[in-house]
């Protein structure tokens, strides 16, 4: 047993398409967009440019990592990533000049942290719907963030921090590419080697079985959340430090830029399948493509039409490919 | 702990959670009147009304989609689209071709999401996200990332001006609308078809009812409010815009989760609805006259929306009971004339 990912050996005649087709298409797509972008523009294939999409992609990427595991464990979504996010770039911005940089981005992401715990508890012990949870407790956090700071634009009082998150490391890998590197192999690495990445799958693959063989299911679920929010936070941290600014709607919009990632990924909202180099791949995809658009001329608000068709079409894809399967 | 126990599980309790939405009004306006004074007069009540008209209208709509165990996240944007048709029309058109126009978009927009979700089987969050950045990008592009105003300011002026001295033509139009609906959803076939689609659309479907086509009718029927919305909205203010109703989704989906409608589908009210509204209007108002700031107002709404969803996972399990007002009103009669019997449910 390779891939956790539901088997599919039991469907006897399988096309081609529908045995391969979700494997290698996103290494195909993103293939196809180096080539596109290669032909559309001689500045595309520079590692100059490469190198400015990694580090936009990075932010968000941390995000994506959590968000997986959500989306496994049949989570639905986690809509209070702006809020979580919000919480980590004010509280890190309000405390730098008090207790020092470091300590307050660590108070920052336990807060955060707690706000995953709340929506934990409320999802996987009381068994609440997650979408309107954490759109409820989202708007609450927000709110308690910018009474906190009475609503205002917080500025950072440490150049020296800044300059090492948009340093690089031996003047070539970017720190935060670092950061979201490390963050991605071992979200990967806790999905894919670890007993609660098995028990992720198991939740979100059949809950009920799950359950009967005394797998803690709410924990899994809840944690899920708890990792979320943490990471969402851990992201705000690092974007308040790099920008020494933040606002109350500093996270706005991060939250559906990580549900396209993971979606165009490929993972379903069905939970039990899925991981993070997949949802990674869907970052990477739409990453690249916003960057040719841009290199086009193309305004960054209509890019929107491209994502939503691509949001559209990578699912419509997924859900005719699994028909065409035999599964569902 | 016993005791504790027969309370919770009374009809008489079971009763006030049903009625919650009431109960939740009720107390809202008795706060406000005691804390705010002035805030009952006519005069306020009809603007704070006014102002939550276009999120009530998206709501309208909305509630039908939640009870089928379906979201939509695309009404904010629909709402700006539909808006910007009726105000940029309006020069080769006229002005109220433009604004049937507007209209005409909504129901696309709706259509579009029925096909998303229903054709093509994406899952309704997924498809709603999707539809929203398109239809709030083509915004973008149709108007250049900037807000314009319509020929004639005039025009509007008779959608935001309070009808006979009373109420504004939204406030009117969302109250009716969700009475109507009301009556649909408890009264007609096709209504009490569209909660048996929600709460489990196969053996809907092994009955004889077409779950898809209720799901994809209850799509384009919330483009339509929202196309609705957007017109009204635009209007009324002469002016459309790419960034109108950026959070009238989210605003919309709280108000029709606190009037009791669930997002799993297969129980909700369109009288809950129109309460979630109202609490939420009063609310917001009275706030804003003792000049609480918006983000403690979010921070109230926040908690209201959580303990009610709370609430309702709780106690919610309890079936076979008849809570209809005349049933409680019928038990409260009978044990006052035998208190010492103590009656019994059918498990």
């Amino acid at each position: 047993m390779s891939a956790p990912t539901v088997s599919t050996d039991r469907v006897v005649k399988q096309g081609f398409l529908a045995r391969y087709g979700t494997q290698f298409a996103m290494p195909a797509g993103i293939l196809v967009l180096l080539v596109v972008g290669t032909v559309l523009s001689d500045r595309f294939l520079s590692v100059g440019n490469l190198t400015n999409v990694l580090i936009n992609m990075s932010i968000v990427g941390i995000i994506v990592v959590g968000m997986t595991f959500v989306f496994v464990t049949r989570g639905m979504a986690d809509l209070s990533v702006p809020a979580t996010l919000a919480v980590g770039g004010l509280l890190v911005l309000m405390l730098d000049d008090v207790i020092g940089t470091w300590p307050a981005a660590l108070i920052g992401l336990a807060v955060a942290t707690f706000a995953g715990l709340v929506n934990g508890l409320l999802i996987g012990y009381a068994g609440l719907n997650p979408v309107i949870t954490t759109l409820a407790s989202g708007t609450i956090v927000l709110g308690i963030a910018q009474a906190f700071v009475g609503g205002v634009i917080v500025y950072g009082e440490d150049p020296a921090a800044k300059d090492f998150l948009t340093g690089r490391l031996f003047d070539v890998v970017p720190m935060i590419v670092l950061i979201f590197a490390v963050v991605a192999v071992l979200g990967h690495l806790v999905l894919s080697r670890t007993v609660f990445g098995r028990w992720t799958y198991a939740v979100g693959g059949n809950p009920h079985a799950t359950e009967a063989s005394a797998v803690p299911v709410r924990r899994v679920k809840a944690g899920a959340f708890v990792l979320t929010a943490a990471l969402a936070g851990f992201a705000g941290v690092l974007l308040g430090i790099s920008l020494q600014a933040a606002r109350p709607g500093i996270g706005a919009g991060y939250e559906f830029d990580a549900i396209t990632a993971v979606v165009v990924g490929g993972v379903s909202l069905l939970g039990g399948s899925g991981s993070i180099p997949r949802a990674i791949g869907g970052l990477l995809f739409v990453q690249l493509l916003t960057n040719i658009l841009t290199l086009q001329g193309v305004p960054s608000e209509p890019q929107g039409m491209v994502k939503g068709a691509l949001i559209a079409g990578a699912v419509a894809l997924d859900v005719y490919l699994r028909r065409r399967g035999g599964r569902e | 702990m016993n005791t504790v126990r027969r309370a919770f599980d009374s009809d008489v309790f079971l009763g006030l959670v049903r009625y919650r939405v009431a109960i939740i009004l009720v107390a809202t306006v008795v706060i406000a009147a005691s804390m705010v004074p002035g805030i009952l007069e006519f005069r306020v009540l009809s603007l704070s009304l006014d102002r939550i008209g276009t999120t009530a209208l998206v709501a309208a709509g909305l509630t039908l989609v939640l009870i089928t165990g379906k979201l939509d996240l695309s009404g904010g944007a629909i709402l700006a689209l539909s808006g910007i048709a009726a105000i940029g029309l309006q020069e080769q058109f006229g002005q109220v071709p433009a604004a049937l126009i507007g209209l005409g978009v909504g129901v696309l927009a709706g259509a579009v999401n029925g096909f998303l979700v229903v054709t093509l089987g994406i899952n309704s969050l997924v498809a709603t996200l999707a539809s929203m950045l398109f239809f709030r990008a083509l915004c973008h592009v149709l108007t250049d990332s900037r807000p314009f105003s319509g020929l004639d300011p005039l025009f509007g002026l008779a959608v935001s001006r309070p009808i006979a001295g009373t109420f504004t033509l939204r406030t009117i139009l969302f109250v009716a609308l969700l009475v109507i609906l009301h009556v649909w959803l408890t009264r007609a076939v096709a209504g009490r078809n569209l909660f048996a689609v929600g709460s489990n659309p196969a053996s809907a479907e092994a009955s004889g009812i077409r779950s898809n086509g209720y799901v994809f009718g209850t799509f384009v029927f919330a483009g339509f409010t929202a196309g609705a919305a957007g017109v009204i909205q635009s209007l009324s203010v002469n002016t459309g815009s790419p960034v109108f109703g950026e959070s009238t989704s989210l605003l919309a989906i709280a108000a029709v989760v606190i009037g009791g409608t669930r997002l799993e589908g297969g129980r909700g009210s369109a009288l809950g609805t129109l309460g979630g509204l109202l609490v939420m209007a009063i609310l917001t108002t009275a706030m804003e006259f003792s000049n609480v700031p918006a983000y403690i107002q979010s921070i109230v709404t926040g908690v209201i929306l959580l303990l009610l969803i709370l609430l309702d996972r709780f106690v919610s399990g309890k079936k076979g009971r008849d809570l209809s007002l005349t049933a409680l009103l019928r038990s409260l009669r009978e044990s006052r004339r035998n208190p010492e019997t103590e009656r019994t449910h059918a498990p």
